[in-house]
């Protein structure tokens, strides 16, 4: 019992300093907490808000009818039909849309919404667009044809045997920004768990602090496991913050269990600080770590779903993409987070990191050096 | 001077390899328990790589060394728990209170310490809530002392610990390891120093080109120069420049 004590005081004491000495480094503090939010708040902007697609257009009103009137009227409230109301002129409009600023401009010709056979009005409005603007013209007359179909059942009661119901797929109400925050998650894992040790460990040691432990009776596993729990508590807490900031300012819809997302959480951090503790464990001094750490951060950054969805990628690439170390790390967070699933369903991603995580130790104990 | 006669380090033929260059050539020695010994030479000598064989730092290729009884090669984790260690330019982790290192470094050979007193005895108690950084180079080569003994080491290396240091801080660093000896440590000290060596040493082994080429108390190896007709060219005066130093700056610590 005591020599159990005795084993685990080193690694104690060495997390209880490591902790505290963190929140008094600015830098660190910075790099760890503060930066990740910046990101955050940057692509949280980019990608959050309601996703609804919306078109500047400009409307021309040539008809003098209480249709095309009314017509007008109603558009300045649309939320898919922004209507810029400055521009009164076709070549106001083409200039604007010859520059891309404006998507479309509507016109009502004369005469749009008179009655003229004694029943109900009738019109024809055209859309002008731009020919670099194809698609947003293509889409615009499908709504302006939606909206217009609208109206007409109005004036004629006519059979519809036929309709289309258009679904989205994804779960209710998940926007954009649910998907991009475990990319972002991913991300800062990936900085904490890599960039932190290979500048630490091998300023420590040209700085000879790592050959002074060495003159003690620590151990190197002792060493390794009380720097990966400081660093998975330092993780947690960075995540912790980020989650928060994301459901106080973007709405984050939180699906699953917060132990799922804790666990998978520490598990990430301790796979990816086990890459940066090999490099840096194993480098001699920080020229030789820095390259290393780029080497192997940006192909998982954009390889593993951080920036876009792995799902865009060439087929081959994805089954490739499945094995690298991040991969899983941001799907299970995904699939926890976005899709309410718990941690024990998510056992092929565990697996994954289960096995890297065992690999990278093994390589990070062989080549560790503490001069 | 010299309290027992047990030796507690002995150094048989020990040899270092770099590649194919042999930095130590077959080195023995004794170290009496108890006493100062100091190991002389000029840079390159082999001094510090002696060292880092008797503290079980580097592999030894040749000949043998125990310490207290234990074979270094076989018992490397013993002999680290038998040793104290002061680096030669001692480092720490940067933003880390003073009081945290001590309790760390107990931590490492598992024992739980009241750091205050490890800090008081190298006068540093006012620096409890300091970080190394915030330290002066003598400061910080006593607070180095400090953590070097905070698990009772009955063997205490330094190496060329005051390089660098003002003539106040070296003498209060020689006092620093005279008080670590009368507790009982045995000190192993390397240096370039030979006033320092005087002083403070009772036996000193004379090292070059990786070998030991004199081994005997300071006041009998000056003795057997003398015998041999050296004099000195000038007269020895009564004092020299340090002397003049000391008298107009005094004694007292500047950090």
């Amino acid at each position: 019992m005591n020599s159990i004590r005795k084993t685990l005081l080193p690694i104690t004491t060495f997390v209880r300093i490591d902790v505290k000495r963190l929140f008094r480094d600015k830098v660190a503090i910075f790099f760890v907490f503060v930066f990740p939010l910046i990101f955050l708040l940057v692509f949280g902007t980019i990608f959050g808000g309601d996703n609804d697609i919306s078109f500047k257009v400009a409307l021309l009103n040539n008809s003098k009818s209480d249709f095309a009137k009314s017509f007008a009227e109603s558009s300045k409230g649309d939320k898919v039909l922004r209507v810029d109301e400055k521009i009164t002129t076709l070549d106001q409009a083409k200039a604007k849309m010859n520059r891309g600023e404006l998507d479309a401009t509507i016109i009502l010709p004369e005469g749009f919404g008179d009655v003229t056979n004694g029943k109900y009005p009738s019109g024809e409005a055209q859309l002008l667009y731009d020919q670099n603007n194809e698609s947003a013209g293509q889409t615009l007359s499908s709504v302006l044809d939606g909206i217009f179909k609208g109206i007409n059942s109005q004036f004629v009661a006519n059979e519809t045997p036929f309709t289309v119901k258009a679904q989205s797929t994804a779960t209710e109400g998940l926007s954009r920004f649910d998907y991009t925050f475990s990319g972002l998650l991913g991300f800062t894992l990936l900085s904490l768990g890599i960039f932190g040790p290979t500048t630490v460990f091998p300023r420590l040691k040209q700085r000879g602090v790592l050959r002074r432990y060495q003159t003690t009776t620590i151990k190197v596993w002792q060493y390794f496991t009380g720097n990966v729990i400081s660093n998975a508590i330092v993780g947690l807490l960075a995540v912790a913050l980020m989650f928060i900031t994301a459901l106080l300012f973007f709405d984050l819809d939180m699906r699953g269990d917060y132990f799922s997302f804790a666990t998978i959480t520490i598990l990430g951090v301790t796979m990816l600080f086990g890459i940066g503790l090999a490099l840096g464990g194993w480098a001699k001094n920080e020229n030789q770590a820095a390259p290393l750490a780029q080497l192997v951060t940006f192909p998982m950054m954009f390889l593993s779903g951080v920036f876009f969805p792995t799902f865009l990628m060439p087929e081959l690439l994805q089954k490739i993409t499945k094995f690298i170390p991040l991969t899983p790390v941001i799907d299970g967070i995904r699939m926890i987070v976005t899709e309410g699933r718990t941690i024990f369903d998510i056992g092929p991603q565990l697996l994954v990191i289960g096995g890297w995580t065992l690999i990278i130790y093994i390589i990070a104990f062989k080549v560790f050096r503490w001069e | 001077m010299v309290k027992t006669f047990k030796d507690i380090v002995i150094a048989k033929s020990l040899t270092k390899k770099y590649g194919k260059k042999t930095v130590v050539k077959g080195v023995s020695f004794e170290v009496k328990e108890g006493e100062i010994f100091g190991i002389l030479g000029p840079n390159g000598a082999g001094k510090t790589t002696t060292l880092e064989m008797l503290e079980a730092l580097r592999p030894i290729d040749g000949g043998s060394a125990s310490l207290d009884g234990f074979d270094i090669a076989t018992n490397p984790e013993k002999i680290k728990a038998l040793i104290g260690v002061q680096p030669q330019t001692p480092s720490f982790e940067e933003k880390t209170k003073l009081t945290e290192l001590i309790e760390f470094f107990a931590a490492t050979y598992g024992e739980k310490v009241d750091p205050m007193k490890f800090l008081e005895d190298v006068q540093l108690a006012e620096k409890a809530d300091s970080y190394p950084e915030q330290l002066s180079g003598g400061q910080r080569q006593r607070f180095s002392i400090a953590t070097a003994l905070v698990h009772g080491p009955k063997v205490f290396f330094l190496d060329e610990p005051t390089t660098g240091l003002d003539p106040q801080a070296r003498r209060n660093l020689w006092e620093l390891v005279q008080q670590v000896r009368d507790r009982g440590v045995t000190v192993i000290i390397t240096t370039h120093y030979m006033d320092e060596a005087e002083l403070l040493c009772d036996r000193v082994a004379v090292m070059d080109n990786g070998k030991i080429i004199a081994l005997d108390t300071p006041k009998n190896l000056i003795q057997a120069l003398l015998r041999k007709g050296f004099k000195k060219q000038m007269a020895v005066e009564q004092a020299n420049l340090e002397d003049v130093f000391i008298d107009l700056t005094g004694k007292a610590l500047r950090d």
